[in-house]
């Protein structure tokens, strides 16, 4: 059964490597590359709401940081023209910073309140930039940036080069995460996120292990960054919006929190939904002979999944078998 | 195993795009051409948006009826840019990229915002796509090395023309009628977006140029409805007039209106084409205020008229603000389209015959004459300055730059 | 001087409606522990409410006398009524069956109310500003440096009334007793006899309601309403709640002040576009050093 499991496997990434060149469209890679990014997000939100516990909903900060960073750092803006495979390290190490420096002060901060906080960095943050004209370009934002190079050889504009790259770093994300998840700094953040004064009578270092996972899924954050600034050659203020934020929490709810795999799902799904069947549906319906015209609705549709989801599943898709059980015994502790 | 049944559902999930997504070559074939339209058609932008896709259909049905060399149907191929709400330049690329992919698009019109085109200009220039901005008015998409930059693909064929006139030459007209005017200081206000703010920017330059002074400038914080501390500092100042680099939407229509709160109502207010409804939000409030757009004026322009006839007749409500420039934008493309068609014996043309079509245009329209300029821009565009009687816009006079 | 007073009356005014909208946050997440983001878009539709029932009463303008009385208090109660409606049938649809689920869920459920909301509002009044009826004359007094305006007198006057009011009816009445019953402690409540989920409801009726007028008042205040002003005015509104500290009534009224002063005061020394950047620097600030809020009581965990 081993090898029919491991076959599996083979036959699936093969064809996830393989299949564009099956004359796929570049529309339909540029779809899939973005719906990639979206999962390295939601991964690393994971790490900080699914493991730690801890509710951050202003995450899309993180990810103007590592884009802007390639803005910066690889294009006419300042003339500096570093490569892309190293701005994937510097927005990293430069995103951790700053997730430390959000996670520093906040520390003492319960459930909401952090909430709130982390809300109004993710509001301050793209504000910043739009604010700062002279280095960040304002609204205007920044474009027309470096592609990258690989041996010699430029990406260009079409979508598939990125699209392998996502890959590149989705399977890293995914490898750094799982084993996290079984470290002892990942069961450390499973016993603060049980009980946070258990855990911390137990002698661990609730303080090191919250900064670590503010750190680490902001790092993860950065690194999207910069794949999507490469990808769009372009940064702007309005691409990082609290909508964002609210987007990525809501595919790890979706798909599961907790649950790497689930998350995987969890974002492709919504992104797929966002944005293919969303701005499509009115195709989609004309194709179906209902004469509704969905251009209206979208706010409406996309509120209803969510609430509905919510109702009706809200451990998500692939529940993480912990949470289903703090879920289940929450509801049994209930008298 | 979690990871495999994710890991199965991802590849079959490409499998099945993949057969999606492919077929058809490269070369269009049939006779239907599609003409692809990226708009925010939901959220905030939702209105304007609808209203200047109906300028496109408009001008697709008309040309239908009309009919075209070789029996060649139009179509209109809409696709959203907003995501959740906000127009958003990487799905009004996904967007472009499905155009690109389609080879029956042989034109787009859009997209609306500045800093969605910064991001789309670069795909269709690689493709060779014929790209007519309805509304796009910052400088840099066109003028500058951010415009070269765009283009570095594909550094000698422009593929992207506007008909809207872009922002330095409404600033300078701005400035001009407000000297013409009398008014020597100015205080400024943007809603720091794109437009808003090389509107301003220009104004600032020109009208310095000319003589005037400028007294401050300020923006306006995002999705605020309370401007009263900002007018507060203003009526300090004491500025002859308020110039607002912005559209009505992002705060126009309330600050015009929060003037009367806070004391400053007889303060003329000046704009450019981003506040043409300042009195839906405003009503009587918007007297005193003025506006630039860049058209004759319509009420003496037959097409104009014959336009706005039209469009109220076929969607029973009143013109938005760029659906004539839509409108406009779409017959470029047609008879760009229909030139090269003619030249290919009635078969469908390709893209780059479509792009010098509409390249060479010289069309006499419903927004004056449609001329371009090598780096796609209108040529001599005639600027004219509106102002609001008993909460209606009213004719006052024209320059032409 | 007179800039500075300027500055701070109109903070203060502005500061009034995020009270007002604070008190029903506050209320909320004292007892069941959710940050009902959808409150933000009940405020919107409280000015939506008034403005369909003065349209209805054919106001358009101002008007004075009998009349005035008349159409402010069908307005406001109307309003006040029809939000309170809203927010029990969100409670009841959206957030009961997530009262035990993990904090997430019915945030998340919150949000996509918010969406849902703002959706409905878009469609009916359509994207752009609305008009609103002035409704009152508004003639300014003047004490030296100070000017004060009407309307900005009654923005401050109601948050600080309707305030008392609330913290009175919670202290004294049976029911504010069931609320901080089931405040403390739940399942105790529900051991002594409460019903908790008509006390929930009752919260979410008032809460709401107080939402309502405060849009009826900003409606007549700005003159305008806008389907996406709910989404801004609620965040800083909870900002207020969570400054003041959570659960205090008091606390929501002043954290509302402050944080409508730091706007003023922002956009005048510093210019507009920051202002939400001090608004939230300030709030972390505050949080940083006194986590419970400015009134909040640290909550001492029992082990």
């Amino acid at each position: 059964m081993k090898n029919a499991r491991a076959l599996g496997l083979l036959a699936a990434i093969a064809i996830l490597l393989l299949w564009p060149a099956f004359g796929a469209s570049d529309a339909t890679v540029n779809i899939l590359a973005d719906a990639g990014l979206y999962v390295v997000l939601a991964l690393g939100l994971n790490v900080v709401v699914g493991f730690a516990g801890l509710l951050d909903l202003g995450y899309a900060a993180f990810f103007a940081i590592g884009a802007y960073t390639y803005a910066m750092l690889a294009s006419p803006q300042f003339g500096l023209h570093l490569p892309f495979w190293l701005l994937l390290f510097v927005a990293a190490g430069l995103a951790g910073l700053c997730g430390l420096l959000l996670g520093a002060p906040t520390l003492r901060l319960h459930g909401d309140y952090l909430a709130i906080v982390t809300l109004g960095f993710g509001e301050i943050v793209p504000q910043v930039f739009q604010n700062l004209t002279k280095w960040t370009g304002g609204p205007n934002g920044i474009g027309g940036l470096d592609f990258p190079t690989f041996f010699g050889h430029s990406f260009g504009q079409r979508a598939l080069p990125y699209y392998y790259v996502t890959l590149l770093v989705i399977a890293i994300t995914i490898l750094a995460v799982s084993n996290l998840r079984a470290s002892r700094l990942g069961r450390a953040w499973a016993a603060i996120r049980e009980d946070e004064l258990a855990a911390r009578h137990m002698g661990i270092d609730t303080t090191r292990a919250k900064l670590a996972a503010f750190a680490i899924g902001a790092s993860f954050s950065g690194v999207a960054g910069v794949v999507f600034a490469a990808k769009l050659s372009l940064v702007s203020p309005d691409l990082f919006q609290f909508q964002v934020s609210v987007l990525i929490v809501s595919m790890l709810v979706l798909g599961g929190m907790g649950n790497v795999y689930g998350v995987v799902a969890g974002s492709l799904l919504l992104s797929l939904v966002n944005s293919v069947v969303l701005p499509q549906a009115n195709g989609i319906a004309n194709a179906l002979h209902i004469h509704v015209d969905f251009g209206q609705y979208h706010f409406f549709l996309y509120g209803a999944i969510l609430i509905g989801i919510m109702l009706f599943r809200p451990e998500g898709l692939f529940p993480d078998r912990r949470r289903k059980a703090e879920l289940h015994h929450a509801a049994v502790a209930d008298p | 195993m979690q990871l495999h049944s994710v890991l199965r559902a991802a590849a079959i999930a490409c499998a099945v795009l993949a057969t999606a997504g492919c077929g058809g070559g490269t070369a269009p074939s049939g006779t239907t051409v599609k003409i692809g339209v990226d708009l925010p058609l939901s959220g905030a932008d939702a209105s304007v948006g609808q209203s200047t896709l109906n300028g496109v259909i408009l001008a697709v049905e008309q040309a239908n009826a009309k009919g075209l060399p070789g029996g060649l149907k139009l179509e209109v191929y809409q696709l959203d840019d907003a995501v959740q709400g906000v127009h958003n330049p990487g799905q009004g690329v996904a967007n472009v990229r499905t155009f690109v992919s389609d080879p029956n698009v042989l034109a787009m019109v859009g997209p609306y915002n500045s800093n969605v085109a910064k991001a789309e200009i670069p795909i269709t220039n690689e493709a060779g796509l014929a790209q007519i901005g309805p509304s796009v008015v910052a400088d840099g998409l066109t003028i500058g090395p951010d415009a070269t930059q765009l283009r570095r693909t594909n550094p000698t064929a422009n593929t992207f023309f506007r008909v809207c006139t872009i922002n330095s030459r409404q600033g300078s007209a701005a400035a001009a009628f407000a000297k013409q005017f009398g008014w020597n200081t100015a205080y400024m206000v943007d809603d720091n977006e794109t437009y808003g703010l090389d509107l301003t920017s220009v104004f600032s330059t020109d009208y310095q140029k000319l003589g005037g002074k400028i007294l401050g400038s300020d923006h306006l914080a995002p999705n605020a409805q309370d401007f009263k501390a900002l007018l507060l500092k203003i009526a300090a100042a004491k500025p002859a007039v308020l110039y607002y680099g912005g559209v009505t939407s992002t705060g126009g229509g309330l600050l015009r209106k929060q003037m009367f709160d806070t004391g400053i109502g007889a303060m003329p207010f000046m704009g450019g084409d981003g506040i043409p409804d300042l009195n839906t939000v405003a009503g009587k409030d918007a007297d005193g205020a003025y506006y630039t757009i860049a058209a004759p004026n319509a009420e003496k322009l037959p097409s104009a008229q014959a336009f706005v006839k039209a469009y109220v007749a076929r969607f029973h409500a009143p013109v938005g603000a760029y659906s004539a420039n839509a409108y406009v934008a779409t017959q470029v493309a047609i008879d760009a389209i229909a030139a090269a068609a003619t030249a290919n014996k009635g078969a469908i043309p390709d893209r780059a015959s479509v792009v010098k079509g509409v390249a060479a245009t010289d069309l006499q329209s419903a927004i004056g004459r449609v001329r371009f300029d090598a780096a796609g821009d209108i040529r001599n565009p005639v600027i004219s300055l509106y102002g609001f009687k008993n909460g209606q816009p009213s004719f006052i006079k024209q320059i032409s730059i | 001087m007179h800039a500075f007073l300027d500055q701070l009356v109109n903070g203060l005014a502005l500061g009034g409606i995020y009270a007002l909208i604070a008190l029903g946050y506050t209320m909320v997440y004292g007892i069941v522990e959710l940050i009902n983001f959808a409150h933000g878009d009940v405020y919107t539709l409280g000015s939506f409410f008034a403005l369909a029932i003065l349209t209805a009463l054919g106001v358009s303008g101002e008007v004075h006398g009998v009349a005035l009385g008349i159409d402010i208090a069908v307005a406001v109660v109307g309003a006040a009524l029809l939000c309170g409606i809203v927010g029990v049938l969100i409670e009841r649809l959206a957030y009961r069956r997530l009262r035990n689920a993990p904090r997430l869920a019915p945030l998340i459920t919150a949000i996509g109310v918010s969406f849902v909301l703002e959706n409905a509002m878009q469609l009916w009044r359509g994207p752009a500003p609305v008009s609103f009826p002035s409704l009152l004359p508004n003639p300014s007094f003047v004490f030296g440096p100070l000017t004060l305006t009407l309307k900005q007198i009654l923005v401050v006057g109601l948050a600080i009334a309707l305030m008392a009011a609330l913290q009175s009816f919670v202290k004294t009445t049976a029911l504010g007793k069931a609320m901080r019953a089931t405040a403390q402690d739940r399942d105790a409540a529900q051991l002594m006899g409460i019903d908790i989920d008509l006390t929930i409801a009752i919260t979410f009726l008032i809460g709401s309601a107080l939402a309502g007028a405060a849009g009826f008042v900003s409606g007549v205040y700005y003159q305008s309403t806008w389907f996406f002003g709910g989404f801004g005015a609620g965040l800083k509104a909870f900002t207020a709640a969570v400054l003041g500290g959570i659960g205090n009534i008091a606390g929501a009224m002043v954290g509302g002040f402050v944080i409508g002063i730091v706007e003023a005061f922002s956009t005048w020394l510093i210019g507009g576009q920051w202002a939400n950047v001090a608004v939230f620097a300030i709030l972390i600030i505050v949080l940083v050093f006194k986590p419970a809020g400015l009134f909040g009581r640290a909550v001492v965990e029992k082990v």
